[in-house]
């Protein structure tokens, strides 16, 4: 219980409020998710009336495949979304504060540098999060149709949340960084594009020049660089194409990422790619957020020397 | 309550702070005044534990701002020269949320908030959103904003600047209020006549050194040479006028005498006690109307003390 209330505590933070309250009395807000749900629905709506249309063509063609092709479809169509808001949304939260002047008030307050950043990760992140929950009816409605199982569904919400993080963070990172907010925007895309879209070509890439290179590129079996693993698109695909697809071990990874010879590890535990890809992101998180932390701390004064109890001096 | 030695501080090149040394004892308005680029907002950033100090000590409450930070923030409420204000936020969450931020009790916050928002006369606009509010208030929200945890001692950077005269008495009577409340405030402007009015102590800061501090009345004993009376008379006539100019210039201690259209201004010596100029006009048949002291001499002695201002590269 009481660790439940600790974590809980961590979302008393007057940031998330405040942020909260302010973003969801702008017009954009609601316009935002206004323009989210279309844009899913058009697009699952399209995906579903070509699938329909193609079973003209294809006998075998079922309810469950339908079902399938469009929870595929809009699966991917929201991950690029999430993609495109996140960095949006945190890119500014810190040069923000900075640019409004409201930065140096906020750090002459109690409230920590990771108590900052934290406020304004989770702020960022709560308004990407109701944008997948007000999706959440659309998905549902693919179980009418079949051809996808609960698993892959809880998988694939687990990987679109996990990149919105991961984004996220980073993001902020940038934020903190840099004192307006259009550069922090700028390379918090570009860091997006290269996470998103960079590691997977890259990824592939270099799977299929180590494939050549091993002479193995005509077998079935080759294996994927490690760069593919960090990916969300490759995780996700791998989700809906089977959710335990393609288990690797820790050290064959290694082995991969070092380009070291010899017999395949056995060595660590065996991981999914959707595993690997979560890991990859929380890393990354969690890094993104000890640089905010220090970059915020910097702009304070630190203590010069070990912090001793003092009192008062008495009224003079 | 606020005490600075010797603070030395460098952007580069660029001496911002050159040995520093200034104290404020609790319950007193110091004033802090320089031209632009002098030092004071590096003083105040340091004091607020914004940017730490290449040399020197400075302390607050006894504590040194280097050595325990939030323990210094707590006694602190800081009001910067630029009044930052988040949109969408009413004047109340606007001050809960900061009091939030400041550790005070959830149970306490509406409550505070309320009462603050009292004191600075803005009871009545309590859930206006904040960014409708006048340039005035918005100056007015953001001293409450400094106080939502009840410090003991205030740093307000140009907190009347861009003001217009009837928010500046607003704010001056404010700054008042606070002392009276037992607070220790440190304000920089450069609005001099208010200072002078508002401040029991002064520091003048001129390229990063203090060249004169202590309580407002020594200071300007220091360096004014001579004071300033203005004598207007019932019925400023010419003869009347000669005759005031000769009954002044034959008194001792009246260094000058300038008729100046309908009134005079005479300058007079250290220790000069008005009180008895005034009985012996009025033995001498002058009708005075008025005899007050000259509004300006702090801006004498700023222009005496400090050169022209250096702007300093943007920090």
């Amino acid at each position: 219980m009481s660790r439940f209330l600790a974590v809980l505590s961590g979302f008393d933070n007057p940031l998330i409020v405040k942020d909260g309250i302010s973003r969801m009395r702008s017009w954009r807000a609601p316009l935002a998710i206004t323009l989210y749900l279309g844009l899913l629905g058009a697009f699952g709506y399209a995906i579903f009336t070509i699938a329909v249309l193609s079973t003209q063509f294809t006998r075998t063609a079922s309810s469950a495949q339908i079902g399938g092709s469009v929870f595929v479809s809009l699966a991917f169509f929201q991950l690029a979304l999430i993609s495109l808001f996140a960095p949006a949304l945190a890119a500014g939260a810190i040069s923000g504060e900075r640019e409004r002047q409201t930065f140096d008030v906020l750090l002459v307050s109690r409230v920590s540098a990771f108590g900052i950043v934290w406020g304004k990760l989770v702020a960022s992140l709560a308004y990407l999060v109701l944008l997948i929950l007000t999706a959440l009816p659309l998905f549902a409605a693919v179980f009418l149709f079949g051809g996808i199982d609960f698993e892959q569904f809880v998988l694939a919400h687990v990987l679109t949340i996990m990149t919105a993080l991961s984004i996220g963070a980073v993001s902020l990172f940038w934020s903190a960084l840099f004192r307006r907010s259009l550069p922090a925007t700028v390379t918090s895309y570009a860091t997006t594009f290269f996470l998103v879209v960079g590691t997977f070509v890259a990824g592939l890439l270099l799977t299929y020049i180590y494939a050549f290179r091993d002479g193995v590129a005509a077998a079935s079996n080759f294996e994927f660089h490690p760069l593919a693993y960090g990916n969300p698109l490759f995780a996700m695909y791998v989700v809906l194409a089977s959710p335990s697809g393609a288990p690797v071990h820790l050290g064959r990874l290694l082995q991969l990422l070092f380009m070291s010879g010899g017999d395949p590890s056995r060595w660590g535990p065996e991981l999914e790619p959707w595993k690997l890809c979560v890991a990859f992101e929380m890393i990354l998180t969690a890094l993104a957020i000890f640089g905010s932390v220090l970059l915020v701390r910097g702009r304070r004064a630190m203590p010069l020397r070990r912090v001793r109890p003092a009192m008062p001096e008495p009224a003079a | 309550m606020i005490s600075v030695e010797r603070l030395r501080k460098r952007y580069g090149r660029q001496l911002a702070l050159d040995d520093v040394s200034f104290a404020v004892p609790k319950g007193e308005i110091f004033g802090f005044v320089g031209p632009n680029g002098a030092g004071k907002t590096t003083t105040i950033r340091i004091l607020a534990t914004l940017a730490p100090t290449d040399s020197g000590l400075a302390t607050i409450g006894g504590i040194p701002v280097g050595d325990d930070p939030s323990a210094v923030r707590e006694l602190v409420g800081y009001m910067p020269d630029f009044f930052g204000v988040y949109d969408r936020l009413t004047a109340v969450e606007y001050l809960e949320f900061y009091a939030a931020c400041h550790g005070v009790a959830r149970s306490r916050r509406r409550r505070v908030a309320l009462e603050l928002l009292e004191l600075v006369d803005l009871g009545d606009r309590r859930d206006a959103q904040v960014d409708t509010l006048s340039r005035g208030m918005k100056q007015r929200l953001c001293l409450a904003r400094a106080l939502v945890h009840d410090p003991r001692v205030l740093l307000l950077d140009e907190p009347a600047s861009g003001l217009d005269p009837r928010a500046r008495v607003e704010m001056r009577e404010l700054v008042r209020e606070l002392r009276r409340m037992g607070k220790t405030i440190l304000v920089s402007s450069h609005i001099l006549p208010e200072l002078e009015e508002l401040c029991t102590w002064v520091g003048f800061i001129d390229r990063g050194r203090m060249v004169a501090v202590g309580p407002m009345e020594q200071v300007r004993d220091r360096v004014v040479v001579g004071r300033r009376l203005r004598i207007e008379l019932v019925q400023p006539e010419e003869s009347v006028m000669r005759n005031a100019e000769q009954v002044l210039s034959e008194r001792q201690g009246v260094l000058a005498v300038d008729l100046l259209g309908d009134h005079l201004e005479i300058t007079v010596g250290e220790g000069f006690e008005e009180a008895e100029l005034l009985a012996h006009l009025v033995r001498e048949g002058v009708p005075v109307r008025s005899f007050a002291p000259v509004a300006g001499d702090l801006s004498e002695a700023f222009m005496r003390l400090t050169g022209p201002g250096e702007e300093r590269p943007p920090r």
